[in-house]
């Protein structure tokens, strides 16, 4: 592929980590639509890396080849140097890999605590121990300075922020290794988007590597460490933070980078 | 200079009232019946019919409390009335061809599995939409009961334990009556608070968020179809041991009395919500509508107009009144 000849990996002292999560030539197609045309991606533990790109540009559908929700038609995936054959988001979990949805894939009819532990109840015997899923959840969401005032209330009457607050915490509070935000601040308010921020920079520092993806280009620059461009399902650029600006990215978004 | 106030929460109590407008409602509605046949007649609140009309009821409340789980997933079962009358025909042919009744009651329950495995993956793998296979479903079953026994009624005889499924009484309450509370206790207890209730519901709210977090969406959507079956089967065989015979007419109408219960007792076809205290309340609402119009004379063939009125002005409050968050009194302003 000549798109990923493009891409220049600015490997510095990164360089001599072994990758949590190794991407290798991953093509996806839907029906007649290309949506990814081999792409690579490294993503190393403690570092955030910024996925960027138009819409439609393939960012999702690799974001979801991660999660274990696609299966890529071609191409391997190694996980800490060794080759991994997930083929569901179930094993992708049992590897650590978390992701926060951009639909949040959350069940409306579910109350808070129950989408917090969606998938992996806590159980007493043969039953729900709600009493100490309610305890941990309210661990979750002041961890992550989130509020919402009845954990039993029922996720459809809540409001878009909190149920993109509450998608996160699912995400992040299992130890994750890897962990994948597709627009995870796109309904937040000041204060929520913040605490996303802090939360990202507090999780790196554990060594959890962190995927974003956002349409926010100023976030990128107080989180994330790495950039990769997408365009029309390639990666067209990598670009370590300090070595690019504002102007550089947006021109690489919108396809006036390749001189 | 700005305060910072925090917002007051509204009364707990207003909270549980929206929450459980619909099973309070339900239960406003059956008491109301009560009161109205009551009135209506002497002979209703008499002990005997009332153990008469929950003896009736009890193989439509199982069939109910496994249709609260298939409803909630977003799905239907048209063939359980056909599924029914199947195996309540082979069950007759069974004893009547040697076969010893407990050994007969396991085959029934594996039967009836199996039937409702087969729609199930036919709904959940191949993708068909449940209505159109279990209305294949409603056919075939219907068909192939009227197929083996030529119409005709098949008598059980000497099963003395056999009929005492049907027929029996502990301390004055019927078995069935008393089979059915426990099967719908157990329902209440599986969804409420075990994990295969939560997959459940899960699955019938967003389908795609639980294969995401990892639970088995197709499999928790086949099985409610699985549980179905074996409460058809249940249901079959009290039917069988109380009339002392199978036939291939049995439970006729029986899918719209179930459905019915299920949504009059608030269980949305939408999926994601499931109350089985609806769907108890909804049984016995439609069981003591079907009896005291009995009581009052009114022509038995009365009831189908009054069931199907009442699935049509059910569905329709659960669209057009409960989908809107309506609260009980008035909202208070910040």
């Amino acid at each position: 592929m000549s798109a990923a000849a493009l891409a220049q990996p600015h490997d510095s002292a990164a360089a001599d980590v072994v990758p949590i999560l190794s991407l290798h030539d991953i093509h996806k197609t839907f029906g007649s639509h290309q949506a990814l045309r081999g792409v690579d991606l490294d993503i190393r533990p403690g570092e955030c890396l910024g996925l960027i790109g138009d819409n439609a540009a393939g960012k999702s559908t690799l974001s979801k080849v991660i999660a274990g929700t696609y299966v890529p038609d071609e191409g391997a995936i190694k996980v800490d140097g060794r080759p991994a054959h997930y083929t569901n988001p179930l094993e992708a979990r049992e590897l650590n890999i978390e992701m926060v949805y951009q639909d949040l894939a959350l069940c409306n009819h579910i109350d808070v605590v129950g989408n917090l532990f969606l998938g992996r109840e806590l159980k007493r015997g043969p039953f729900l121990d709600q009493k100490r899923m309610l305890a941990e959840a309210d661990r979750m969401l002041a961890a992550l300075e989130i509020r919402i005032p009845r954990l039993t209330a029922k996720v459809e009457n809540l409001s878009g922020g909190q149920r993109q607050a509450i998608a996160i915490a699912r995400a992040a509070s299992f130890q994750p290794r890897v962990l994948i935000m597709d627009e995870p601040t796109s309904a937040l308010a000041v204060a929520e988007v913040e605490a996303v921020l802090e939360l990202i920079n507090r999780v790196k520092a554990k060594g959890v590597a962190v995927v974003l993806i956002t349409h926010r280009m100023q976030d990128l620059f107080r989180v994330c460490d790495r950039i990769a461009v997408m365009y029309e399902g390639t990666k067209v650029a990598e670009r370590m933070i300090e070595d690019t600006n504002l102007q550089e990215l947006v021109d690489l978004v919108v396809g006036k980078g390749g001189h | 200079m700005a305060t910072y106030t925090e917002r007051q929460s509204g009364s707990w109590l207003a909270d549980l009232v929206s929450e459980h407008a619909q099973v309070l409602s339900i239960a406003l509605f059956f008491l109301l019946c009560l009161a109205f046949f009551s009135a209506m007649n002497p002979n209703f609140l008499t002990s005997g019919n009332l153990l008469n009309v929950v003896r009736q009821a009890a193989p439509i409340l199982i069939v109910a409390v496994a249709m609260t789980l298939v409803i909630a997933t977003s799905g239907i079962d048209l063939s359980v009335g056909s599924m029914v009358a199947l195996i309540n025909a082979t069950v007759a042919i069974v004893i009547a061809a040697g076969v010893s009744w407990p050994i007969a009651i396991m085959l029934m329950l594996l039967m009836g599995a199996l039937i409702g495995g087969v729609q199930g993956w036919f709904i959940s793998y191949q993708g068909i939409p449940a209505f159109i296979v279990t209305l294949a479903g409603l056919s075939i079953l219907r068909g192939a009961a009227l197929f083996m026994t030529e119409g005709y009624s098949i008598p059980i005889r000497d099963a003395g334990g056999f009929f005492w499924l049907g027929r029996g009484e502990i301390v004055g309450l019927p078995v069935p009556a008393l089979l059915a509370v426990l099967v719908a206790v157990l329902g209440f207890v599986v969804m409420r608070r075990t994990t295969y209730g939560r997959q459940v519901i899960s699955v019938g709210s967003n389908m795609e968020a639980a294969r995401r977090v990892g639970m088995p969406a197709r499999r928790v959507l086949a099985s409610v179809y699985v549980v179905a079956g074996i409460a058809c089967a249940v249901a079959a065989i009290l039917l069988a041991a109380r009339l002392g015979s199978g036939s291939s007419n049995a439970a006729q109408g029986f899918e719209l009395q179930v459905i019915a219960a299920v949504v009059l007792g608030g269980t949305a076809l939408q999926g994601g919500k499931a109350s089985m205290l609806g769907t108890v309340l909804g049984t016995m609402t439609i069981a003591v509508i079907g009896n005291g119009l009995i009581l009052m004379h009114i022509s038995p063939f009365f009831t189908q107009i009054v069931t199907g009125t009442i699935i049509l002005v059910a569905i329709w409050m659960n669209t057009r009144l409960f989908d809107r968050r309506w609260r009980l009194g008035k909202r208070k302003t910040a």
